[in-house]
């Protein structure tokens, strides 16, 4: 084998050795032979990789190498293995056990999708297309890399969130986005409709009452509502329904009489207001029925309970925060970032959860965005303006994965097909690295 | 003397059986075996002879019976006087002796003891009568017979047998007998007679009987009843026994095993049947509470146990530098004063050779500086009387008084400080983050210098001037640029208004200051546009001075309005409300050396009126 043909080569004696055995829970054709082998220490993961590789070639001649990481006790190798047992202080003297999984490498990035302007926003929660919201006050709906379906236009200022809602029964998709004219309006498009040129959309309803940009958007998991974080400071919960007051009625007539062509559209008010930040608030997530996450400029997150209006529990982050994302072990850990190059990652079940258990600091300048994979317990992506999207795995304090494919800052970056990841920035791009796999 | 023990042991006997008998001390004798038979038998016919004589006489005066008694009295009155003599013989006397004689005598008694048997029908009662007296007198004959004869022996067994029957024919009481001393009676006896002294015999006589009677040291006198008492063998036994610290009689057993009555353990009816109360197995409550009241009280040192006392030195070192014992005082600090140095060898009259300096020392002295020259230097002399008087006696006393005064005697009262701790702390470097290390985010468009930035109420946009002639907008959070307006000219300063209702920017260029419409908010634009309207002739309208300093004039390309003044404007400001603003125009340069600043506020007023009024 290839790794036993290179170890003569060098000096023995100063070559150390580690009994291991491989094990996995990956299924039958990925599975090595339960023996345990001796191997040099000074393997990184690269060389292990190779090993499993090898040894899979020898069970199965047809094999295609395919690159892998291993996990000690639980935390993913990173150094080579000497270093990495006596970082730790694992026994090299019994039979390791190393733990195999698939490695998380974006194995291809898609062609880019060019915008008009900076791509301010991206949602990747529909299987099926990607939405992105874009500084020329545009949204627009992708089918794939380079494929533009549709267009949302109405908007008076840049596109700051955009959100998929949900899809009834008539294969239409709601879709609401969160712009800086202080809006927030709801579209319906049909998904299927293979079109050529992008068709233009407008929205069948407008939600206002915020009194300064709005920063974020978040759906409930129903998409019935949806709450939205603005820089007047509050958070609005805001029904999502077709035809509920008919307050709105009035604004219809109105338009119509303005402009003919234009659609009739609804207007819609806040349900209820959040009050509690002092500053922005820069995102907002609604992972369960009962809960929304906020992250401020105030350097505070927030956890509000939805029925009664209060805030239920702050952390104190002593930065100003851009994103937040809540999941992970459980879907509790919340991970924020801000002003600072350091992704934070509190575990809010702790008791004394000021500090946070992980902090992620690879990162040069300030992070704009951070996604948890929505299956996985360990990954999370974060964008950053130093034009890098990163994949982070819990069990390890390096990066899984850089991406970069920005060449400015990345100002938005989210999960799609849970394979790839979506990424827009000020360079007008979106950019899309697919082919990981996350178990 | 022994006797007196003796006779007070016996006394106490005596009493004990229920008989006051006082023993005469008799001179004390040793017992001779060796004594002549032949007086002892030329005795013995005088003394038959007497008791003959004696028997006549009773039988005279009394009858029978009294006879009888009086005679057996007699007997016992001698047989006590012997007893006592051998008695006391034996006290005096060693053990061994002792023993010799009482083997000898135990068969003598034995003797005499069956032989009173025979004469016992004889006596019977032991009344002692007043006649009595007469008898007395030839009585002294008949004690000697009696003591080997069979009679004496009667009154052996007498003495056993009715002394415990009879009551003391004495009853004087216990009054002093030396009351009696003096009368013929010794008292009275149970009828109210008086009982006679009875003739004493002289001394020679009843030695003699005593050496003769074998009994004679078992004989006592009782002073009482005034008669001899022989003590028996027993009684005897129980004066030994007294005599050695026993118990007096021999089958009392002092050390005996204790009997505990109330014992139930084996018994089939104890004295209680019931069980055993609890409080007898568990560790009593109040004991632990005292325990612990004591254990606190010695915790807080309330209670002391004794510590060695620190000795003091009974002596002091008295040279020594009592400094430090001053300083132990708790009075006002004394410091005390230095002390002289103390005369060493060298200081003696006649020193030894080794302390001569010699000549080649003596001429180093001379060069030496007068500082290090030594002060004295050690000389000899053969004798006291040559000493001469030292020369700079005056001198050193005058000095040492000068350094005595001069000493300063107050202590300084100094605090102990670290000098590093009155430096400041200073925070340590990480901590110390006010100023960006780093650049971060870069706000790009600019193709001059910019002079001046500022940021809106909210945060949320930045606004800046440049030389390049542009005002821009900047969204703080990701650097992009909203909106240029192109003024013409360099902008030196901008300022938004600080209220976020009144979204307007001023910006100082040249001799200009522009009011921009941001266009931020949707109510907010529309009013705001409206308030930025001016009529040109409301401004030639205003007095000549002003209208001189200032002109409003509409700017349709800016949007705006242009405040143009007459000198260049360095500086604009809002007020805190942002219902005012003020510029700053420095005064020709040419023309003063100071910079003379004109402040302009102009009144922003009007949201309702809906245009602009200056002052």
């Amino acid at each position: 084998m290839e790794f036993n043909i290179d170890t003569p080569e060098q000096d023995e004696k100063t070559l150390r050795r580690v009994q291991v055995r491989f094990v996995t829970k990956l299924k039958a054709p990925l599975k090595v032979p339960n023996t345990s082998i001796a191997i040099p220490s000074n393997l990184t993961r690269f060389g292990l990789s190779s090993v499993v590789n090898n040894l899979l070639q020898s069970v199965n001649p047809e094999w295609k190498s395919e690159p892998f990481d291993f996990l000690i006790n639980g935390e993913l190798v990173r150094m080579s293995l000497e270093q990495f047992l006596l970082a730790k202080g694992i026994s090299a003297e019994k039979v390791l056990e190393i733990e195999y999984i698939k490695a998380v490498v974006p194995q291809k990035e898609e062609e880019p999708c060019l915008h008009d302007d900076w791509v301010s926003a991206v949602d990747g929660s529909h299987p099926g297309f990607i939405l992105t919201g874009s500084y020329d006050s545009l949204g627009r709906v992708w089918k794939a890399a380079g494929s533009c379906t549709h267009i949302l236009e109405g908007h008076s200022g840049a596109v700051s969130s955009i959100r998929f809602l949900k899809s009834d029964g008539m294969k239409n998709d709601t879709v609401a986005t969160a712009s800086k004219d202080q809006t927030l309006r709801l579209w319906k498009f049909a998904a299927e409709d293979l079109i050529n040129h992008p068709k233009k959309i407008s929205a069948f309803k407008i939600l206002r009452g915020h009194k300064a940009s709005v920063q974020s958007i978040a759906a409930h998991t129903s998409g019935d509502m949806i709450c939205s974080g603005s820089w007047d400071c509050t958070i609005n919960l805001w029904q999502t329904n077709e035809s509920d007051a008919e307050g709105d009625q009035v604004s219809t007539k109105k338009r119509k009489v303005n402009n003919q062509a234009e659609e009739s559209q609804f207007e819609g008010e806040a349900v209820s207001t959040l009050v509690g930040h002092t500053q922005c608030v820069s995102s907002v997530v609604w992972p369960q029925h009962e809960t929304i996450y906020s992250a401020s400029w105030d350097h505070s997150v927030r956890r509000w309970d939805v029925e009664t209006g209060k805030d239920v529990s702050d952390i104190f982050c002593g930065k100003v925060l851009n994103c937040i994302g809540v999941g992970g072990e459980g879907s509790a850990l919340i991970a924020a970032g801000g002003s600072d190059p350091i992704l934070r990652i509190w575990d809010p079940r702790k008791p004394g959860t000021s500090a946070p258990v992980f902090q992620f600091s690879s990162h040069n300048s300030w992070i704009s965005a951070c996604k948890w994979h929505d299956n996985s317990w360990f990954h999370l992506i974060s964008a950053s303006y130093d034009g890098k999207v990163m994949l982070w795995d819990l069990r390890t304090a390096w990066p899984l994965a850089v991406i970069d494919s920005h060449k400015d800052k990345v100002l938005c970056a989210d999960w799609w097909r849970s394979d790839s990841v979506i990424s827009g920035g000020v360079d007008s791009k979106l950019c899309i690295s697919s082919g990981m796999s996350i178990q | 003397m022994d006797d007196n023990l003796a006779s007070a042991s016996l006394k106490r006997t005596r009493m004990r059986a229920g008989k006051t008998v006082s023993v005469e001390a008799t001179s004390p004798k040793k017992k001779n075996n060796n004594n002549d038979k032949k007086k002892k038998k030329q005795n013995q016919t005088e003394k038959k002879d007497d008791q003959n004589l004696l028997k006549k006489t009773i039988k005279s005066a009394n009858s029978v019976q009294t006879e009888n008694d009086a005679s057996h009295k007699i007997q016992e009155l001698e047989q006590q006087q012997n007893t006592t003599q051998e008695l006391s013989a034996t006290d005096s006397d060693s053990d061994s002796d002792y023993q010799v004689f009482s083997e000898d005598e135990v068969s003598e008694d034995y003797e005499s003891l069956r032989q009173s048997e025979d004469g016992e029908s004889e006596s019977s009662g032991d009344e002692v009568h007043g006649s009595y007296d007469d008898l007395n007198n030839d009585n002294d004959a008949g004690h000697e017979d009696q003591s080997d004869g069979s009679e004496s022996h009667q009154g052996v067994e007498e003495s056993d047998s009715s002394e415990d029957e009879v009551a003391p024919r004495n009853t004087i009481g216990d009054v002093p007998l030396e009351w009696y001393q003096d009368e013929k009676h010794i008292g009275y006896d149970i009828s109210g007679k008086k009982i006679t002294k009875k003739e004493r015999q002289d001394k020679l006589a009843s030695f003699l009987a005593s050496v003769d009677d074998s009994k004679n040291w078992r004989k006592i006198y009782d002073e009482y009843n005034d008669e001899e008492v022989e003590l028996t063998k027993e009684e005897t036994k129980i004066i030994r026994r007294l005599l050695k610290g026993k118990a007096p009689h021999s089958d009392f057993d002092p050390y005996a095993d204790y009997v505990d009555w109330f014992k139930y353990e084996d018994s089939l009816h104890p004295l209680s049947n019931a069980p055993e109360p609890k409080r007898r197995f568990i560790p009593s409550k109040w004991e632990s509470k005292k325990v612990l009241r004591y254990v606190r009280a010695i915790r807080k040192g309330l209670i002391k146990f004794d510590e060695p006392k620190e000795e003091e030195p009974r002596f002091y070192l008295m040279w020594g530098d009592d400094s430090s014992t001053a300083e132990k005082a708790n009075r006002l600090s004394y410091i005390p004063a230095p002390k002289s140095k103390l005369p060493g060898h060298e200081e003696s009259y006649n020193p030894s050779l080794e302390y001569i300096p010699t000549q080649e020392e003596l001429n180093s002295y001379q060069l030496m500086y007068d500082e290090d020259r030594p002060k004295f230097i050690p000389k000899r002399f053969t004798s006291f009387r040559s000493i001469p008087s030292y020369e700079n006696a005056v001198k050193e006393s005058f000095e040492r008084c000068m350094d005595l005064y001069l000493c300063p005697r107050v202590r300084k009262k100094r605090i102990n400080i670290d000098p590093e701790t009155l430096k400041p702390k200073l925070p340590s470097r990480k901590d110390l983050k006010p100023y960006p290390a780093t650049c971060y985010l870069e706000y790009k468009g600019h193709k001059g210098a910019v002079m001046s930035i500022s940021t809106e109420a909210s945060g949320q946009w930045i606004a800046s001037g440049s030389t390049d002639g542009t005002v821009r907008i900047w969204e703080v959070e990701s650097g992009r640029c909203l909106r240029v307006w192109e003024i013409g000219e360099p902008v030196h300063c901008v300022a938004w208004n600080p209220s976020p209702e009144l979204p307007v920017l001023a910006a100082s260029a040249g001799q200009d200051v522009v009011l921009l419409n941001t266009g931020f908010g949707n109510e907010e634009r529309k009013r705001v546009g409206k308030l930025l309207q001016v009529e040109t002739h409301t401004a030639s309208d205003d007095s000549d001075n002003m209208a001189s300093i200032v002109s409003w004039l509409q700017d349709d390309k800016l949007g705006g309005i242009r405040l143009r003044h007459f000198k260049t404007v360095t500086s604009v400001d809002w007020h805190r409300k942002g219902d005012y603003l003020s510029t700053v125009m420095p005064a020709d340069i040419l023309f003063s050396v100071y910079l003379i600043f004109t402040v302009f506020v102009y009144s922003f007023l009007s949201m309702d009126h809906g245009r602009f009024s200056y002052f």
